[in-house]
C-alpha cells in the first residue's frame, strides 16, 4: 500500500499545509486580481493626471453608441434579475411539546409490553434490548390511545392525536410569527402513515377557516423524508406565485400505527416511534427579509427506489396473523449509506468550497488513471456547514453518518439528544434538532445548516439553510424547560 | 336484593391504562420496609369515595372530562411518590423491597348508570367492590402494581374514586394522605401533608431496664405462629352511620368511676366496646365477650408526623375476664380503655425490638381469628375535596382479608354530622349481621343505615 498522506495526517504541520492549500484555493480569484489591480494603479500613477485626460478625449463616443449600450446593460441587468429564483425566507417554525401525561418511562413501556404480549417472552425480551440501546431517554411521549391495556388505535383516536398535534403546532406558530391564517395561500401537510378522508390539510383549513383559494396538498406514504420533500414543494410553488405564504406541517401519527404481532422486524417501530410535529412558515415577501430566520439555499432529492433491495428495505405489510405493522430489512444501514453517498455526490459541487472540490477532482483522477488502490478522498462538509441535523432514526443512523461524514461529538449534539429527549418524532425530527441548535445559542447569521433525512422507497433528502440573523437565547420552544439539562450522557446500554 | 345480572349492568368499565409521573425519577433508588410494614403483607386495602359533581347538568362533552382533569392532576402528584410508582422486587435476603423505576400506578376507567345519590340508597359491599379495582399478585411480581386507582362517571351525576393498595406499602392513614395530595394538586395547591418515606425510630439507643410490655409483644408471637387460616365463610359488610348526639350519648354511658373521678372513654373506645359487647351477644355468649383485638395508628405515640408513609397499625388483645356481671358493654368498654392506655411509646418501641430480633421469613397474617375493631379515625377522609367538587358525600373503607369472626373498623362521619360522629363499616357472617340490625344494644343508638346486607 502506498500510504502517502495517512501517515502524516496528525501531524501539525500538514494541518498548516492544508490550511495554506485551502485559502489559497478558495481566494485564488481574489489572489489573482490582487496583483492586476496593483499594476493597473501603478501604471496610471506613472501616467499621470494629464495623460489620463488625453486618454479619456481620444474615444470618440456617439450618441447611438452610448443610447445602444446603455439599453444592452439595463437589458441584460432585467433578464438577470427576472431569471433569478426568488429567494424562500423560513419565517419562523415551531414545533409540538407533547404534554407531560403522555410520558412513557422504560418500564411502563416493558410492562405494558409484557402484559399485552404475554404469550410472547421472547418478543418482549427483543423489545427490551431494542429499548435498552435506542439512544432514547425517559421524557419521550406516546399517544394517549397507544397507553391502554390494550392499545385502543381506533380511528376516532387517531384524529384525537391529529388535531392535537397539528392544532398546537400551528397555534404556536400563530403566536410566534403574528400569521393571520387568512393571509396563508399555500398549505402542505405530510404525515406517513395515517391518510383519513377528508385529509388533514382539510382538517386544518377546516378548524382554522382558510381562505376558499388556497392551495392545499397532503403527502401520505412518503416516509420520514417527507419533510423536505414538502419544502421542496412549497419552494417550488413559491418561485411561481409571487408575494406567497406558505405553511409546511410535517408530522406522523403513532396512533393507527402500534404493531400489535410478534413478529420481530415489525416490532423495532414500536420501541422508537414517539410523538411530535412541527408547523413551519415559508415566504417569497421581500418584506419578510428582516425577520426570517433562515434561508433555503439548496435542496437536494435522491430516490433510489429502482433498486430492488432499497425499495423493500422498509416495507408495511400483513404478518402470519394478519396483523400490519412496517418490516425493517437487515441491509438498512448498508441502504442508507449507499443513499447517502448518492446525495453527497450531487450535493458536494454545489457547497463545498472550490479547495475541498479540487482535490476530490484530483484524487478521483488520481484513482482512474493512476493507481484506483488510493483511498477515495472524503470532503470535509464540516468546511461547507457549520451545523448538522441528522434525521434521527435511531442510534445506529446517526452513528453512521457521524462516521461517513466524519463528524465530531458537537457536531452531531442535536440529533443525539433530540433521539433522547422526543425518540423518532419521524419528519420533525428535523425541526426539534434545529430548535435544539438555537437554544443552546449557537446559531449566528451566516452559518449553514445542512438537514438530512432518510425515508422509506429508500430516499435520502438534504436541505441547506443559511441563518438570517443571529438567534439570541433564551427561546421559546420544546426545549425551553429542560435545554439546560442537555447534552446528557447516553450510556451505551441503559440497564432496565 | 339485586341480582347479580343487575350488578353486571350497571358498571361498565372502560379501559385500563398506567399514569406515570410528570418528572422522571433518577434510576437506582430503593426503598425498603420496616418490620411493621412485614405484618401486613397478606393483606390489602380497598376504599372508595364519592363525590357530587357542582355542575348538575352534564353536557356532551363534561363526561371523561372529569377524569381526564383527574389523570393529570394524578401524574403531577406521583412525583411525590415514588414508592407508589415503583416495583416489588426481592432483595439479597429474600424480603421485598421496592425499586423506584417509574413505571406508574394502574387506572381504570369506568361508568355507571344513574347518579350518584340513587346508587347510595341501593349500595351493598358487593356492589361497592364493583367501584374499586384490584389485581392480585403476578407470578412476576415485578410486572405487578401495587396501587389501583378507579375513576366511576355516574351517567346523570356524580362520580366515585376507588382506591386499592398493598398493605405492605401504606396504611389506612397513607393511602387516605395520598388521595389528599392528589386532591390538593388538583385544586392547584400545594400538597399539605407532604409523604415521608424513613425508617421507624430506632431502638438501639433505647436503655431496657424497664419490664418490656410483653402483653402485645406475646399477642404478635402467637399470631405468628399461628398458621393462616383458610375459611371458606361467606362475609357480608354493612355500614352504619351514628350522630355526634348518638355518639355522644354512647361515651357518657359508657362512662364509669374511676380512682380520682369518672373517666370518659374516647369515641373509638365506647363504640368500640358497643360492638364487642353486642357482637358477643350475637354469637350467644350471654355474659362473656368474644375474643377480639384492637388496632391502632401509632404514629403520634411514636412522634412520627402523620405524612409518614408506612405502616404503623397495631394490633393488640384485648381481655376479658371469663363470666361477667352487670353491665357488659361499660365493662367491654373499660378493658379496651386500659390496652389502648397500656400501648404507649415504651410498649410500641419494645415490640418493635422484638420484631426485628426476630425477624420471620415468610408472611403472617396478624389480624388473626379475633374479632377485630380498628380505630382509623385519626385522620379526616372528607377534607379530599378535588377541583369544581364538594367534599366527599361518603367514604368506605376495608381491609381484606377478613378471616375470623369478624371485624369493625371505626371512621369518621361527615363533617355536617359534627366532629364526634362516626361511620361504623361491621364485616360478619351474614346471619349475624341481619341480627345486629335488631340488636337492642345498637339500636339504643339510631343508627343511620348505609349499607346493608
Amino acid at each position: 500500500m502506498p500510504p502517502m498522506l495517512p501517515d502524516f495526517s496528525n501531524s501539525v504541520k500538514l494541518k498548516y499545509v492544508k490550511l495554506g492549500y485551502q485559502y489559497l484555493v478558495n481566494h485564488i480569484i481574489t489572489l489573482t486580481l490582487v496583483p492586476i489591480m496593483l499594476g493597473v494603479s501603478i501604471e496610471i500613477l506613472r501616467l499621470g493626471p494629464q495623460e489620463i485626460l488625453n486618454l479619456w478625449n481620444s474615444l470618440h463616443f456617439n450618441l447611438v453608441q452610448i443610447l445602444c449600450s446603455a439599453f444592452l446593460i439595463i437589458f441584460v441587468a432585467t433578464v438577470y434579475f427576472m431569471s433569478k429564483p426568488r429567494t424562500i425566507y423560513l419565517v419562523d417554525y415551531a414545533c409540538f411539546k407533547p404534554p407531560v401525561t403522555c410520558r412513557v418511562p422504560f418500564a411502563t413501556f416493558m410492562e405494558h409490553s409484557r402484559l399485552i404480549l404475554k404469550n410472547n417472552p421472547k418478543s418482549v425480551e427483543f423489545q427490551m434490548r431494542i429499548l435498552e440501546r435506542s439512544g432514547l431517554g425517559e421524557e419521550t411521549c406516546l399517544p394517549p390511545a397507544i397507553h391502554y391495556i390494550p392499545p385502543k388505535p381506533t380511528m376516532e383516536a387517531a384524529r384525537g392525536e391529529a388535531e392535537l398535534v397539528i392544532f398546537s403546532a400551528m397555534d404556536s406558530l400563530f403566536k410566534k410569527t403574528g400569521l393571520k391564517p387568512k393571509d396563508i395561500d399555500i398549505l402542505i401537510v405530510n404525515c406517513s402513515l395515517f391518510s383519513p378522508t377528508p385529509s388533514l390539510s382539510a382538517m386544518v383549513i377546516n378548524k382554522y377557516k382558510l381562505r376558499s383559494n388556497i392551495k392545499s396538498f397532503n403527502l401520505s406514504g412518503m416516509g420520514c423524508s417527507a419533510g423536505l420533500i414538502s419544502i421542496d414543494l412549497a419552494r417550488d410553488l413559491l418561485q411561481v406565485h409571487p408575494n406567497s405564504n406558505a405553511v409546511v406541517v410535517s408530522t406522523e401519527i403513532i396512533t393507527p400505527n402500534y404493531y400489535q404481532g410478534n413478529e420481530r422486524a415489525m416490532l423495532l417501530p414500536n420501541c422508537l416511534f414517539r410523538m411530535g410535529g412541527a408547523a413551519i412558515l415559508l415566504s417569497n415577501r421581500r418584506s419578510e427579509r428582516r425577520r426570517a430566520k433562515y434561508r433555503l439555499v439548496h435542496v437536494v432529492r435522491t430516490h433510489k427506489g429502482a433498486d430492488d433491495k432499497a425499495y423493500r428495505c422498509v416495507f408495511e405489510e400483513e404478518d402470519k396473523e394478519g396483523k400490519v405493522g412496517i418490516s425493517l430489512s437487515k441491509d438498512l444501514m448498508a441502504i442508507a449509506g449507499e443513499a447517502l453517498k448518492s446525495n453527497i455526490t450531487t450535493m458536494g459541487p454545489l457547497v463545498l468550497p472550490a479547495s475541498e472540490q479540487l482535490l476530490f477532482l484530483l484524487t478521483l483522477i488520481g484513482r482512474k488513471i493512476f493507481n484506483p488502490k488510493w483511498k477515495p478522498y472524503i470532503p470535509d462538509f464540516k468546511q461547507a456547514f457549520e451545523h448538522f441535523c441528522i434525521h434521527a432514526g435511531g442510534r445506529a443512523v446517526i452513528d453512521e453518518l457521524q462516521k461517513n461524514l466524519q463528524l465530531s461529538t458537537e457536531h452531531v449534539e442535536a440529533s443525539r439528544m433530540t433521539l433522547h429527549r422526543f425518540g423518532n418524532t419521524s419528519s420533525s425530527s428535523l425541526w426539534y434538532e434545529l430548535n435544539y441548535i438555537e437554544s443552546k445559542g449557537r446559531m449566528k447569521k451566516g452559518d449553514r445548516v445542512w438537514q438530512i433525512a432518510f425515508g422509506s422507497g429508500f430516499k435520502c433528502n438534504s436541505a441547506v439553510w443559511k441563518c438570517n440573523k443571529t438567534i439570541k437565547t433564551p427561546i421559546d420552544g420544546p426545549w425551553a424547560d429542560c435545554i439546560d439539562r442537555y447534552p446528557v450522557h447516553i450510556p451505551e446500554i441503559v440497564k432496565l | 336484593m339485586a341480582t347479580n345480572n343487575d350488578n353486571n349492568n350497571i358498571v361498565s368499565y372502560i379501559c385500563k391504562r398506567t399514569v406515570v409521573s410528570t418528572k422522571p425519577i433518577e434510576p437506582g433508588k430503593y426503598m425498603t420496609f420496616s418490620v411493621l410494614d412485614r405484618c401486613m403483607e397478606k393483606n390489602h386495602i380497598r376504599m372508595v369515595y364519592y363525590y357530587q359533581s357542582s355542575s348538575t347538568s352534564l353536557g356532551e362533552g363534561e363526561f371523561g372530562k372529569m377524569t381526564k382533569n383527574l389523570k393529570e392532576t394524578l401524574s403531577e402528584m406521583l412525583n411525590y411518590y415514588p414508592m407508589v410508582t415503583g416495583r416489588l422486587v426481592r432483595d439479597s435476603e429474600e424480603k421485598w423491597k421496592v425499586k423506584c423505576n417509574d413505571a406508574g400506578v394502574r387506572v381504570v376507567e369506568a361508568k355507571a348508570k344513574g347518579s350518584v345519590e340513587e346508587w347510595l340508597k341501593n349500595v351493598d359491599s358487593e356492589k361497592e367492590h364493583m367501584l374499586v379495582y384490584w389485581e392480585d399478585m403476578y407470578h412476576k411480581p415485578y410486572y405487578w402494581s401495587t396501587f389501583y386507582v378507579q375513576i366511576t362517571e355516574f351517567e346523570e351525576g356524580g362520580l366515585a374514586i376507588g382506591l386499592s393498595c398493598f398493605h405492605l406499602l401504606a396504611d389506612y392513614t397513607s393511602a387516605t394522605n395520598f388521595l389528599k395530595a392528589w386532591s390538593d394538586i388538583s385544586l392547584g395547591n400545594k400538597i399539605t401533608v407532604l409523604p415521608l418515606f424513613h425508617p421507624l425510630p430506632s431502638t438501639r439507643k433505647r436503655i431496657s431496664n424497664h419490664h418490656p410490655y410483653f402483653e402485645l409483644i406475646n399477642h404478635y408471637k402467637s399470631s405468628i405462629e399461628r398458621p393462616i387460616p383458610i375459611k371458606e365463610e361467606k362475609y357480608t359488610i354493612i355500614s352504619l352511620g351514628f350522630s355526634h348526639q348518638m355518639v355522644n350519648a354512647c361515651i357518657s354511658k359508657a362512662q364509669f368511676n374511676g380512682p380520682s373521678g369518672p373517666i370518659t372513654m374516647t369515641p373509638f373506645e365506647a363504640l368500640a366496646g358497643l360492638f364487642w359487647a353486642s357482637i358477643s351477644n350475637i354469637k350467644g355468649l350471654q355474659n362473656g365477650l368474644i375474643d377480639m383485638s384492637i388496632c391502632l395508628d401509632a404514629r403520634k405515640v411514636l412522634g412520627l408526623d402523620y405524612g409518614f408513609f408506612g405502616n404503623t397499625m397495631i394490633y393488640n388483645k384485648v381481655h376479658s375476664n371469663g363470666n361477667l356481671e352487670g353491665n357488659i358493654f361499660v365493662q367491654a368498654t373499660r378493658y379496651i380503655g386500659e390496652v389502648v392506655a397500656k400501648m404507649d411509646n415504651e410498649g410500641i418501641m419494645d415490640l418493635i425490638e422484638w420484631l426485628e430480633k426476630n425477624e420471620m421469613n415468610s408472611p403472617k397474617m396478624i389480624n388473626g381469628p379475633d374479632l377485630i375493631c380498628v380505630s382509623l379515625e385519626n385522620v379526616d377522609p372528607y377534607l379530599s375535596v378535588f377541583q369544581d367538587w364538594l367534599k366527599p358525600l361518603r367514604v368506605s373503607c376495608y381491609i381484606e382479608p377478613v378471616l375470623g369472626e369478624g371485624q369493625v373498623l371505626i371512621l369518621p362521619g361527615t363533617p355536617e354530622e359534627g366532629p364526634l360522629s362516626r361511620v361504623v363499616m361491621v364485616t360478619l357472617k351474614e346471619d349475624e349481621a341481619i341480627k345486629l340490625f335488631e340488636d337492642d344494644l345498637i339500636s339504643q343508638f339510631s343508627p343511620t343505615i348505609f349499607m346493608k346486607c
